[in-house]
């Protein structure tokens, strides 16, 4: 029984990673591939003719690294403007008893609410006019109000999780409010945060719309590629997806072990 | 773990000056946004090899059609604008005029005329208004293509310059019958071209408009051809969106498409394909010309850099340059090189052979309908799906698909456009 359970947990395991592994590995050999592997029939399963032509090719594209430079700077601010505005809010959330609480845990949800198509020709010209045009800080702001939701809530619930007789026993050894927060409040949150900050660098990175609209000469990868790509040939449109995977995989598993100390388990 | 927080914030923090500071560098190049030559490829050709005799920077931005008029709307509204020149099709432009974003051109109009351009796209370039709005720069039409293994079941007596459409059946049916398979491929995937196939071949060359003649007892007939002809059509045409890519995995191996979608196949392998006119209905063999100008910002940051800009552009020199590195044709006149590569050879070839073909007629790309282009195509996508892909009868699918084309009429104000007949007023379904 218990043999028969061990299986079923591998297979499904193995269900998982399959999942989320064959698209890239079949992204990964189309773009290495070249043309002939994309649009031979049947198709090869096994890497054949590998080369790096195709990437070669990629990379010479004229503003394809201002645009990568772009989507980091971009992402690094939604990151850093997300995490300033809503670990404090959740925070507040969490622990002071204000009124119209529960009004603004549900208000916070709106920005999710209204479409950006149809904000997009308001919200470019406002843009305009305040200067905040095809820069990466204008991006960022408009991804930072997608994230902020998430933020708010996430970190509200973390503070929730730890309990306030910490707090109070470091006011009590003479920490003032900020310092408590500081010493021991934001080490135990660490993990949590850390999630949050992956989230909205993962959702800056990937937001194509706002940031296709907002931008003309500094576009940031993603909306860079879906212009130049989306009616290229195969295999550099599989070798461009594939570049874009790579970034926020390695991103991911830079903060991974934050991550992993928020269910309690040291992975270090 | 707290120094660790420490240096991850602080890296963090630098990068936000650093942001603010890469905005404002920069010298001032002149800005050209353009809805063409986006395919990377193309983009690469225009920056490396088009633009590169011209004396002054330029920064060539392509975008999507769709936010063309959102981004030329925000850039003016800067205290410092920075696009000087609009590429777009004809009917992308054209929502530029009411937004007073394009500025006349009619001091470039000479030039275009000296160096050949035609009356009739001069006169287009008006759009409705008194000036010269745009100067036509490049253009193309849809053509087929076929592999040469199609070649051995044309039916007897078919000549390839001269098919029509019962022909282009048949030949079809040929090869289904040999080989089992359905070989005939047309673009109907989502992002495919299929609605100009409709609107600029099979109901101008079957009931001699488009409009006016949607519900005919012509194109009731012509629905029913086409729906018999499907038989032999490989039903992942609806997925298609370029036609040289099934082309060239030998999914399909004859073709109908847009000539720089079909171009790939015909640059790799000119010896596996052949290009060939679109074919003749009874009304005629009518095709679609799609004209690209160049529009100057209202706004321009640099509108004499921008004038100059087309001057270039419209050189013979840069033409034929045009051409062969992305397939769109030259709108002044020029003539055509021996050493032209074999793709762009073989297209030209085709294109010449329709344009010169005894019943050769033109059907002009939607005119005056501004934002209801999309909708306008999207009717005969509808109609297809109704009476082809899930067998509704013919007459009723027309009936009520003729509402909602007179309900976009009306709603746009457009009078009928070639192939129709002009009117007084708006177009009528009759």
């Amino acid at each position: 029984m218990r043999r028969l359970r061990g299986s079923a947990f591998a297979a499904g395991v193995a269900m998982l990673a399959a999942w989320t592994l064959l698209p890239i590995y079949l992204v990964a050999i189309g773009g290495f591939g070249g043309p002939d592997a994309v649009y031979r029939w049947p198709k090869s399963f096994w890497p054949e003719n590998l080369s790096l032509d195709t990437f070669r090719r990629f990379v010479a594209i004229g503003g394809i690294w201002q645009a990568t430079e772009q989507s980091v700077k971009v992402a690094l601010i939604t990151v850093v403007l997300s995490l300033a505005l809503g670990v404090p809010a959740g925070y507040a959330l969490a622990r002071l008893r204000f009124r119209g609480a529960t009004t603004y845990r549900l208000v916070i949800l709106l920005t999710r609410a209204f479409p950006v198509g149809i904000l997009a020709l308001p919200l470019a010209v406002s843009f305009a006019r305040f200067g905040l045009y095809d820069t990466a800080l204008g991006v960022a702001l408009v991804h930072t109000a997608l994230a902020l939701p998430f933020a708010v809530l996430v970190t509200a619930s973390l503070f929730v999780g730890i309990p306030r007789e910490l707090e109070e026993a470091a006011w009590v050894f003479g920490c003032t409010g900020p310092g408590a927060f500081r010493r021991i409040i934001l080490p135990l949150a660490l993990p949590g945060i850390a999630a949050t900050a992956v989230f909205s660098f993962v959702l800056s990175w990937n937001e194509v719309f706002a940031a296709a609209v907002l931008t003309l000469r500094h576009r940031t990868l993603t909306a860079f590629l879906l212009t130049v790509l989306s009616e290229s040939p195969l295999h550099i449109q599989l070798a461009g997806g594939f570049m874009l995977i790579v970034p926020s995989v390695l991103f991911i598993f830079l903060v991974r072990r934050y991550l992993f100390a928020m269910w309690g388990i040291a992975s270090r | 773990m707290k120094e660790r927080f420490a240096i991850v914030g602080s890296a963090l923090l630098l990068a936000l000056p650093l942001a603010f500071g890469a905005a404002r560098a920069k010298a001032q190049s002149i800005g050209f946004l353009s809805t063409q030559l986006r395919p990377v490829v193309e983009t690469t050709r225009m920056r490396t090899a088009i633009l590169k005799d011209f004396p002054q920077k330029v920064a060539f931005i392509p975008t999507f059609p769709e936010q063309l008029l959102i981004q030329a709307t925000a850039d003016s509204k800067r205290a410092k604008p920075t696009l000087s020149l609009f590429g777009a099709l004809h009917g992308e432009l054209e929502p530029l005029v009411p937004a007073g974003l394009l500025a006349p051109v009619d001091a470039l109009a000479p030039m275009a005329k000296a160096r050949g351009v035609p009356a009739g796209l001069m006169a287009l370039a008006r759009l409705g208004t008194m000036h010269e709005m745009y100067i036509p720069w490049m253009q193309a039409t849809y053509i087929m293509a076929a592999n040469r293994k199609a070649l051995p079941y044309l039916p007897k007596g078919a000549d390839l310059d001269h098919l029509s459409y019962q022909q282009l059946a048949q030949w079809a049916a040929n090869i289904t019958k040999a080989t089992g398979r359905r070989m005939l491929g047309f673009p109907a995937g989502p992002k495919g071209l299929m609605p100009r196939f409709f609107e600029g071949y099979l109901y101008p060359s079957y009931t001699g408009g488009v409009v006016t003649t949607f519900k005919s007892p012509a194109a009731e007939k012509m629905w029913a051809f086409f729906k018999g002809m499907w038989k032999y059509v490989n039903p992942n045409s609806t997925n298609y969106n370029f036609m040289q890519e099934p082309l060239l995995s030998g999914d399909v191996w004859i073709a109908f498409d847009h000539e720089s979608r079909l171009l790939d196949a015909l640059r790799q392998k000119p010896t596996d394909f052949v290009a060939f006119p679109a074919p003749a209905g009874p009304e005629g063999r009518f095709y679609m010309p799609v004209i690209v100008g160049l529009g100057i910002a209202s706004h321009a940051a640099d509108a004499a850099g921008a004038a100059a800009l087309v001057k270039y552009l419209l050189e013979p020199k840069t033409q034929l340059l045009t051409l062969e590195e992305t397939g769109f044709f030259p709108v002044v006149r020029v003539a055509m090189p021996s050493n032209l590569e074999t793709g762009v050879r073989l297209e030209a070839a085709a294109i010449q052979a329709m344009q010169s073909a005894p019943d050769a007629k033109q059907a002009l790309l939607p005119v005056g309908l501004g934002k209801h282009d999309g909708e306008f195509g999207q009717i005969y996508m509808n109609t297809f799906q109704r009476i082809v892909l899930r067998g509704q009868t013919i007459g009723s699918a027309l009936a009520i698909e003729a509402k909602d084309l007179q309900r976009i009429m009306d709603a746009a104000g457009a009078p009928c456009w070639s192939p129709d007949q002009p009117s007084q007023g708006v177009c009528q379904v009759r």
